[in-house]
């Protein structure tokens, strides 16, 4: 039952609260950037690249989407113990994962402009890589946004299960708050608070996202 | 003096041989004009002079330069070659100026405020001054492909290739692209075009070569082709054009 007095010891501890929202926002955000800086050229690999570069994205690719998210990150801390900060190691783990999906997000983006505009921009004597860099990235990238922004929701959610390697992200201090002696009965109150601030924070990025993909929007042509 | 030299070309895609052995030349100024029924080679033909399709065998010759030679470098050579598409291939994301001044600044390396310049005024020879800043999706196809054709012509090149431009066009749409390119003719382009457009054709070609299956069967000058075709495959063709309102 919802107890006023569990309400209240939500709020008194909002603040504790919403520090782990922030380290889940930071955490998103890493996580994101590595996983654009790999997955935006394994895509573009896996588009235009041939033999062994194009077989090792894909293999890799292939690997990180089969596993698990938590045994990614757990391997990742206990196995390989690729850093002592769980920060650091939840960051290469969505990172990688991440990297996974965007590359088939911007694979399909890529594969989806015209073959047309290539041909117009190799006609007037660009080389190949010009043609893509400057023709047919630019119309990828919008083309990716709806892609992107579901990504963009599911690492925000999935920064949750840095739990699993004791990061004090929202998750975590949520269940720390509840887990200390005599708040046992603040179980649902803390977890819609933190079911709130997820919502927040997803409802919120995504509104950012729509209005920048509108700002980018090609006039009267397809919406990006 | 010639131009472009074309010689036994040859082109299959797998076991189809789409050209067998094309030969024609150009001068400088001439206009010529590549008919024939579809699947008879004239777009693979137009598409083998700047190299977007590869030859099997044979020779092109663009101003004295192999096409296909060993130290030809291909995005040099296409410089020189303008080409203007059936489905315009406007770059979707870029204004109508934006669309030409990309190759002048990224090929030519003209400098930003002499690429806008010369783009506005290549933009205002196809009637287009009023619609600099807008996009492909928001021009008509006819405005589209004028476009097409200012982004080609802005790289000031020796010999301009159109690839049935007025095919994917509504009827009404035809007359205003038509216009521009027999200017272009009289300006003293050298122009390589694939067209069923009697009327430029009649107007503005020097020659037309007739092909059929990968061959040309018959070239001359227009009133020769149109009133006194020798081969009964160019009556035929001709007839059926002019009788579905060509």
């Amino acid at each position: 039952m919802l107890q006023a007095g569990d309400w209240a010891f939500v709020v008194d501890n909002l603040d504790y609260l919403l520090t782990g929202a922030a380290v889940t926002v930071g955490l998103t955000l890493t996580s994101l950037l590595l996983g654009f800086l790999l997955g935006f050229p394994a895509g573009a690999i896996e588009v235009y690249g041939d033999g062994l570069a194009e077989r090792f994205v894909s293999v890799g690719g292939v690997v990180l989407r089969g596993t698990p998210i938590v045994v990614i990150m757990l391997v990742l801390f206990f196995v390989v113990s690729i850093s002592k900060s769980a920060f650091v190691t939840a960051t290469v783990g969505l990172g990688l994962r991440s990297a996974a999906y965007q590359s088939q997000i911007f694979r399909g983006a890529l594969q989806s402009v015209d073959e047309g505009q290539m041909e117009a921009a190799r006609a007037v004597g660009m080389s190949r890589f010009e043609a893509i860099r400057h023709v047919v990235v630019p119309q990828a990238l919008r083309r990716s946004m709806p892609g992107f922004q579901n990504e963009f929701t599911i690492v925000l959610k999935d920064t949750s299960i840095a739990f699993a390697i004791g990061l004090a992200e929202l998750l975590t201090r949520g269940y720390d708050l509840f887990t200390q002696s005599g708040r046992s009965t603040a179980v649902l109150e803390v977890f819609v608070a933190i079911s709130a601030i997820y919502f927040v924070l997803t409802f919120g990025t995504n509104r950012a996202l729509d209005r920048l993909s509108d700002y980018y929007a090609i006039p009267s042509g397809e919406n990006a | 003096m010639t131009l472009l030299r074309v010689e036994d070309v040859h082109k299959s895609y797998g076991d189809e041989e789409v050209l067998k052995g094309v030969s024609f030349e150009m001068d400088r100024g001439d206009v010529d004009v590549l008919m024939g029924p579809s699947g008879s080679g004239k777009s693979t033909m137009l598409r083998c002079i700047n190299r977007l399709t590869e030859i099997d065998s044979g020779d092109v010759w663009l101003d004295g330069t192999p096409v296909y030679g060993p130290d030809t470098d291909v995005n040099e050579l296409r410089q020189d070659v303008g080409m203007v598409f059936q489905d315009f291939n406007l770059f979707a994301h870029l204004t109508a100026l934006e669309n030409v001044t990309l190759g002048l600044k990224r090929v030519l390396g003209v400098p930003e405020a002499e690429a806008t310049d010369r783009a506005a005024d290549h933009l205002a020879q196809v009637g287009l001054a009023a619609q600099t800043d807008s996009y492909p999706a928001e021009l008509s196809g006819g405005q589209q492909q004028r476009v097409g054709i200012a982004r080609a012509l802005a790289m000031e090149p020796k010999l301009m290739l159109f690839d049935e431009p007025t095919s994917a066009l509504d009827p009404e749409l035809v007359g205003e692209v038509v216009e521009v390119m027999r200017d272009l003719a009289e300006r003293g382009m050298t122009m390589l075009v694939v067209s069923h457009e009697m009327g430029f054709a009649r107007s503005a070609a020097d020659d037309i070569h007739f092909l059929d299956s990968g061959r040309i069967v018959e070239s001359g000058p227009p009133e020769q082709l149109f009133q006194r075709p020798e081969h009964d495959r160019t009556n035929e063709f001709l007839t059926g054009l002019q009788s579905n309102g060509h």
